[in-house]
């Protein structure tokens, strides 16, 4: 039989479908399969090459081509996203086979680490905040007066043995504790004062559970009407949001001597880890030395030009080092201080 | 001070009888801790006292003895076996350690043979039952010992008795003899003080002499010698002391000598008052007394031998002959008592608290006297000390007293009575105090209390307490008898105080150098010489004129730090020879630099400068997953400071080229600067300065003065773009040692308004096709407009008008 060249024409469209799919089987990325796709159906292109024929076919033939002409395009079209999704399939079956290994190290995200004293610091003067206090702060190179004269210990006083001093001059010691603090707030600002002065100390003391420096937390509250139970209260408050967890811990106070204060006292706080049941912490005793503190002394009042008799005041000192190796149970105070990363990075 | 139970009891006459621990609880409860309490006789158990009802030798020794005993009057006799050579006769008391009994040493004895005769236990010596050290012979105990037959040896020996350690506070003197603690254990208790009454003892032992005429006081300072009591106890005899009376100065931590020196200590620990025995016929006849300073040059040898020069600040007890005494410290040795004293001059003074204090310190003689007359010892307690004494030393001497003492009495005049209000008690409590737990508190007190009003009583204190003074003081001491324990919890009202001007940088610092990444550090504000030398600062830098501390404990913390330096890298040193080799650490914290017209050298006249300083060390490598090291570098130490720059709210932060830091690398250092100004230096640490330290391997630092940053105001916004940005690239080819900055400062200095970013994309060097000491950077510019999108021949413009000035500007090429 022979063919017509409508006939001819049309299979040769057709072929042109088969060669199309062949020519893109191999290929794996769109911008190839769509240069094939162009050379197939672009104006310069085989398809287009075919059709110029098509002048030369009877008219009553044209319809039948063009049909075949379109059904080549669309198989075209047909085969490239077929070829396109298998190919994202077989991406997507290619990304989910992925396996990586979970437990092999992090990538390390530095984390810093506050040394463990300001941790507590920050803790101290947040929940002293609570209850309106505010931070000062004062030299540690201090004047012998703001240390100890002012403070009503005196030269051969023998509460200068309690603290064995540093000197730098014959006026000028190392600050045995915070309290020089106190005077200098209360030289600059009338009452009511409320402040809270952490900084560090220095004694003539070097063993297990004393170093040579070391910082301490004081306290001062001056206004009329003051009383030594608004100081006993302010340690209850105290005692139960640092220790407490549930509350229900109390102070007691024991008398003491301190010559700024009148009465003082060394206050104890309920075992917080016995309960005060005792435990080796509190050595039985259900409870934890944890200061000094006590009425604002009338001599220190005068000392500052403060009328003791229209002001009364409390004032408070606790060593940070202690109270933190309470909570954390740190073994020696030596460790603060050495920079060793072994015991920084712990907390 | 250490004080016995029994010798408490003694002084008090107390309601019921407290057990040694309601008496511990109770003084405790008012302020003097007992810090020790030991049950003196704990140590052995189940040794009795037993009567010698017969003795014979051993068949066998002829060092062994057979002794019976008997432990109740007309009981079974037991036969023991003993080799002590002081077997006493029939009659007389000893300590029969029976089967069963436990000695120090975990020693329980049984019946055992001893040469073929069995023994049940053994009679025991001192030292067998922890007491003393004498192994001479068996305690035989005194022909008059009243301890009855089977009562425990502790009784016998006075040792059924507790040892507490009284940690005294400084202003209570008075505590420091059993007195003063019976005092206050007989308020705290509701009891009364007992004092020993030796009227009739006086006139019982008295002599024919008269002590006027055997001694005289010349004393013309007051002020040092307020009172000065003299007796003169003639005809004794020097001897050990009675068993019991020994014991109890062994107790509590004196070694006893002899009759006359024992009981001076007896009554320093009885009554607070310290004594001293002069023997009256080695002092100046007729004695003189005096009590004056010492003068330049003079010596003394006193009690321990040694020959001490003495200061015009000491005081001395003289005779007329010259010093004999350094005064409440030590005796003199020429004119103490011996074996071969009969008359004693026994003084009994009071002194000033401040000249003993001085002299006991300088010459490191912390007598039990000195201890005392430091805190001040009552006056009104010499005649009374001097009585008790001299009627014991008659005792325990077999003297006689001469009557009458010669008496110096300059006391002040008794304190006025001390007002106190009730009124002024409840508020300063705030405890519910009333009339009558006031006027008990104040009674049980040996107060004096006189109506004085309503509400209002005038006081008047024992003479011991000399610390009662104030109102105040009055309040401490009811509310102390009333117990802290009635005090309630309240809370202050909550007044507005002004809050004080406290800078918080420190503590932004702190807490951005930790969000970093970095582990802080706190070290010692003092530190070792050697370390400060080791940065090779030159003399005239204010850092090298740190401030000394007098009395180091040790060389290592000789000066205060001028630098946070120093203690980082030797803390890293430290770090290394824990094995860690990685070390980041920050330390935030004061520097101590001599105020502005101190001289460089010497101890300062002021107070120091006390700036805040951060400093960031640096050494090994990152922290890493794993793998190769990545070492940290000086731009690890630049990104730091920048960032904690910028978290201190610095807005115009850059690093610059700056003159040689001496400890830093002179290649890789530069200086931070806040709108121009210094605040801080970074770069890696001098291999010489690290090499001093015993780093091996560089470190990288910056540290910044936190003085120099102000507390930031808040943050203000900027408009957030609401057009797109465009970038164009520029390579240029420079010499090397154009700085980085340089170009950005040129860009930055174009004035196009255009501009909004400049960075660095990429640098590279290569000497075949750049040349030598040449880079190639490029550069990435951003451009952008507040109100429009920009268009491509606006940015052309700009980035080329950038490009000229950069070639203008600058030796460089555009490649």
């Amino acid at each position: 039989m022979d063919t017509t060249p409508t006939d001819a024409l049309i299979s040769q469209l057709d072929r042109l479908a088969g060669e199309f799919a062949a020519a893109i089987a191999p290929l794996d990325d769109e911008q190839a399969m769509r240069a094939t796709q162009a050379q197939f159906l672009g104006k310069k292109g085989q398809v287009s090459a075919v059709m110029k024929e098509l002048g030369k076919l009877p008219l009553a033939d044209r319809p039948r081509v063009g049909e075949a002409a379109n059904r080549v395009k669309d198989a075209i079209a047909a085969a490239v996203d077929a070829r396109l999704a298998a190919l994202a399939d077989a991406r997507r079956a290619a990304d989910l086979a992925r396996k990586v290994d979970l437990t092999l190290p992090a990538r390390p995200v530095a984390t810093g680490h506050l040394h463990l004293l300001t941790q507590v610091r920050f803790e101290l003067v947040d929940i002293f905040a609570e209850l309106g206090f505010a931070v000062a702060e004062g030299p540690q190179i201090e004047t012998d007066w703001h240390t100890f004269e002012a403070l009503a210990i005196p030269k051969d006083h023998p509460a200068r043995d309690m603290q064995d001093t540093f000197y730098v001059a014959d006026e000028i010691v190392l600050r045995t504790h915070t309290s020089p603090v106190q005077i200098r707030t209360m030289q600059a600002h009338p009452p009511p004062i409320r402040i809270v002065a952490p900084g560090v100390v220095y004694r003539r003391d070097d063993d297990a559970t004393h170093s040579p420096m070391f910082s301490q937390i004081e306290g001062l509250v001056v206004d009329r009407g003051i009383r030594f139970s608004d100081l006993k209260g302010v340690l209850t408050h105290f005692a139960n949001r640092f220790f407490g967890g549930s509350g229900g811990l109390d102070v007691r106070f024991r008398p003491s001597y301190f010559p700024f204060v009148e009465p003082g006292v060394e206050v104890d706080f309920t075992c917080a880890f016995c309960r005060g049941k005792g435990c080796r912490l509190c050595k039985g005793t259900g409870w934890i030395e944890i200061g000094g503190a006590g009425m604002v002394d009338p001599d220190v009042f005068a000392a500052v030009g403060i009328d003791s008799e229209v002001y009364t005041g409390f004032a408070f000192g606790m060593g940070i080092e202690r109270m933190a190796m309470l909570r954390h149970n740190v073994s020696d105070i030596k460790l603060y201080y050495e920079g060793d990363l072994r015991f920084l990075r712990q907390f | 001070m250490k004080a016995l139970w029994s010798w408490l009891l003694e002084l008090c006459d107390l309601p019921t009888m407290p057990t040694v621990e309601e008496g511990v609880r109770a003084l405790t409860g008012g302020g003097l801790e007992i810090e020790g309490l030991t049950d003196l006789g704990g140590g052995f158990s189940g040794v009795v006292v037993a009567q010698v009802v017969a003795k014979r030798p051993h068949p066998d020794s002829t060092k062994l003895t057979l002794v019976d005993v008997i432990t109740a009057k007309d009981g079974p006799a037991t036969q023991v076996v003993c080799g002590a050579p002081n077997v006493p006769e029939p009659g007389r008391k000893v300590l029969w350690a029976r089967p069963g009994a436990t000695l120090p040493g975990g020693i329980t004895l049984a019946t055992k043979p001893v040469k073929g005769i069995d023994s049940p236990g053994m009679l025991c010596a001192e030292d067998e039952l922890g007491l003393g050290d004498d192994h001479a012979g068996i305690v035989v105990l005194d022909a008059d010992d009243p301890t009855a037959l089977g009562a425990p040896a502790q009784r016998a020996l006075g040792v059924d008795d507790w040892l507490l350690d009284v940690n005294v506070p400084a202003n209570r003197g008075d505590c420091l003899g059993h007195e003063g603690l019976a005092r206050e254990l007989a308020a705290l208790l509701g009891g009364r003080l007992v004092q020993h009454d030796v009227s009739a003892d006086l006139v019982e032992l008295a002599s024919e002499l008269r002590a006027a005429d055997l001694v005289e006081l010349a004393i013309d300072d007051a002020a040092a010698c307020p009172r000065y009591v003299g007796r003169i106890v003639d005809g004794v005899t020097v001897g050990p002391s009675p068993r019991r009376f020994a014991q109890r100065l062994r107790a509590v931590g004196v070694r006893p000598i002899s009759n006359l020196v024992d009981v001076t200590n007896y009554v320093l620990f009885e009554l607070g008052q310290p004594l001293h025995a002069f023997d009256w016929h080695r002092l100046a006849a007729p004695p003189r007394i005096g009590v004056r300073r010492a003068t330049a040059g003079e010596r003394l040898t006193t009690l321990d031998g040694n020959d001490r020069a003495l200061e015009p600040g000491d005081l001395v007890i003289t005779d007329g002959s010259g010093p004999i005494a350094l005064a409440g410290v030590m005796g003199g040795q020429a004119t103490e008592v011996t074996a071969a004293t009969s008359r004693i001059l026994l003084e009994s003074a009071s002194f000033e608290a401040r000249s003993i204090r001085r002299t006991a310190r300088r010459l490191g003689l912390l007598s039990e006297a000195s201890q005392r007359f430091e805190r001040g010892v009552d006056p009104a307690l010499a005649d009374r000390a001097a009585a008790r004494a001299a009627v014991l030393l008659a005792r325990l001497g077999g003297g006689k007293i001469a009557v009458g003492l010669a008496d110096h009495d300059r006391r002040p005049p008794a304190r006025p009575p001390v007002p106190l209000r009730l009124a002024r008690a409840q508020m300063l409590t705030g405890t519910a105090l009333t009339t009558a737990s006031c006027e008990d508190a104040l009674a049980r007190l040996g107060c004096t209390a006189t109506a004085d009003g309503d509400g209002r009583w005038l006081v008047s204190p024992p003479s011991a307490r000399a610390d009662l003074l104030r109102e105040v003081d009055l309040i401490e001491d009811v509310l102390r008898v009333v117990g802290y324990g009635e005090v309630p919890a309240t809370l202050p009202p909550l007044t507005a105080a002004p809050r004080p001007l406290t800078s918080t940088i420190a503590d932004r610092a702190r807490r951005a150098l930790a969000a970093a990444g970095l582990t802080e550090a706190i070290t010692f504000g003092f530190q070792a010489p050697a370390r400060l030398e080791a940065l090779g600062l030159p003399v005239d830098d204010r850092r090298a004129q740190p401030i000394a501390v007098r009395n180091p404990m040790s060389i290592d913390q000789a000066i205060m730090r001028t630098s946070l330096v120093p203690n980082l890298l030797a803390a890293i040193a430290r770090n290394l020879s824990f094995g860690l080799p990685d070390v980041a650490l920050f330390e935030v914290g004061s520097v101590f630099l001599r105020a502005d017209g101190q001289p460089a050298t010497g101890e300062p006249t002021a107070l120091a400068d006390e700036p805040t300083h951060a400093a960031i060390v640096l050494h090994g490598s990152r922290p890493r997953r794993f793998g190769a090291a990545e070492p940290w570098d000086a731009f690890d130490a630049k990104g730091f400071a920048l960032a904690l720059a910028r978290a201190l709210g610095a807005g115009d932060v850059a690093v610059a080229a700056a003159a040689a830091v001496p400890y830093l690398h002179p290649g890789v250092g530069a200086a931070i600067t806040v709108g121009g100004v210094v605040v801080g230096h970074l770069g890696e640490v001098h291999p010489d300065v690290r090499a001093r330290f015993g780093i091996d391997g560089p470190v990288y630092l910056a540290e910044l003065d936190l003085g120099r940053f102000a507390e930031p105001g808040p943050v203000q916004m900027r408009p957030v773009p609401r057009f797109p940005a465009s970038s164009r690239d520029v390579s240029l080819l420079l010499p090397e040692a154009v700085p980085a900055a340089e170009v950005e400062a040129v860009i930055a200095g174009a004035a196009e308004a255009l501009l909004e970013r400049v960075a660095l994309a990429e640098e590279y060097r290569d000497a075949e096709k750049l040349g030598p000491d040449k880079k190639s950077q490029l550069w990435s510019i951003t451009y952008r407009a507040p109100d429009r999108t920009l268009t491509d021949a606006e940015i052309e413009r700009a980035h080329e008008g950038i490009v000229a000035r950069l070639t203008a500007h600058l030796p460089a090429a555009r490649r």
